[in-house]
């Protein structure tokens, strides 16, 4: 829309250092615009585009941020990443937390140090894989010595289906890999009875502890994961997604604003090639007829007056 | 408002999280067109129902087209 711009003003993006701003923008939405002090809009694009992309990434247990090309280890980035990459630097771990993947990251079946962390699963009877209860609590392992050598034990102490309860623990102790997709980590440990007895039917506790932040975000998960979360989350998931694209998208437009200012001006403008508009009292009237004013056929013509 | 709709949308149904989304669309593109609050607040407001509007229309079309399905 062409427009007439008013008497100069001072325009806020071109004040300060544009090469800072660009690159303060790309890195954060909004920081940019902070930076040339344009204060609302910066909050805007900052609580706007940061807010959506991050809870994008809550919705989706985190295994939403990922660059997942077709073969292991290639450097190709794909569309769903380079839509995420807009949204500046808390997309930029997935760049190279794929390579910790590939580095000595494997299921651990005996732990090295003890291990406290909280619990959130379901107590499972192993020979015919039905749901035992829900447990809520807390996990602690540690490394025990034995007649053949050291084995990871513990104890689960929380609530199954919300009643109290303590759960001793060894054998058949699997820990997902410390490296992973998403903030839950898989944990599974086989249930022993109390003075190590055995019990009428085996159980397990199978479940989930807490994976750290740096250990968890812009890893990409594999296949099995990714249908895991996608059948359990299912649409919820797709549209975590799309908040993270969304928001990578919209951080063009601010970082476009921010380096050359808004694309229609600043919004006070009157635009021009269009008609001038008539007030109304300047509106031509009709000529109303003479109230005074003799009927038609008492009009005297020239020719009337002959007969 | 804002808050109000993401109660909303993790309370109800997958479409509730549309309002938020495109209550944070409309506002970051009007701010990226015009430079004044009051116009960036007023364009956003349109937009956001312009948005709104088309959506539930094209929802209107679907329902009445699978009505009875």
């Amino acid at each position: 829309m062409p427009t007439a711009s008013p008497p100069e003003r001072n325009k806020p993006w071109e004040q300060r250092n544009v090469v800072v701003a660009f690159v303060l923008a790309v890195l954060v939405p909004g920081l940019g615009h902070l930076f040339q002090g344009r204060t609302l809009k910066g909050l805007i694009y900052l609580f706007g585009i940061l807010g959506l992309y991050l809870w994008g990434v809550k919705m989706g247990e985190g295994i939403v941020v990922y660059n997942l090309p077709e073969k292991v280890g290639a450097k190709r980035i794909t569309l769903h990443y380079a839509a995420q990459l807009g949204a500046g630097v808390v997309s930029y771990p997935a760049l190279w937390q794929n390579r910790r993947l590939l580095k000595g990251n494997e299921v651990v079946r005996k732990l090295e140090q003890p291990l406290s962390a909280k619990f959130s699963g379901e107590l499972r009877r192993s020979d015919r894989d039905s749901l035992g209860g829900k447990l809520e609590g807390v996990v602690q392992f540690k490394l025990e010595k034995m007649e053949y050598g050291t084995e990871t034990t513990g104890v689960f102490t929380g609530t199954l289906d919300g009643k109290p309860v303590k759960l001793p623990l060894a054998g058949n102790f699997a820990l997902d890999p410390p490296v992973g997709a998403g903030f839950k980590r898989g944990l599974r440990c086989s249930v022993i009875g109390e003075n190590d007895e055995p019990l009428p039917e085996s159980r397990m506790i199978v479940g989930s502890i807490p994976r750290s932040l740096l250990d968890s975000y812009g890893v990409a998960p594999d296949q099995n994961q990714l249908q895991e979360v996608t059948g359990r989350l299912g649409k919820i998931h797709e549209l975590a997604l799309v908040f993270t694209w969304i928001a990578g998208l919209l951080n063009v437009l601010a970082i476009w604003d921010c380096v050359q200012g808004p694309a229609y001006g600043f919004g006070d403008e009157v635009a021009t090639g269009t008609k001038p508009e008539i007030k109304p009292e300047e509106k031509l009237e009709t000529p109303k007829p003479l109230a005074d004013a003799p009927p038609a056929d008492k009009i005297l013509t020239p020719t009337s007056t002959l007969g | 408002m804002l808050f109000l709709s993401i109660t909303l949308a993790q309370t109800a149904n997958v479409s509730w999280y549309l309002l938020p989304l495109a209550m944070v669309v409309s506002l970051v593109y009007s701010a990226s067109r015009f430079e004044l609050p009051d116009r960036i607040l007023q364009r956003a407001i349109w937009l956001f129902l312009q948005i709104i509007g088309f959506m539930a229309m094209v929802f209107a079309v679907l329902w009445f087209l699978s009505y009875k399905m």
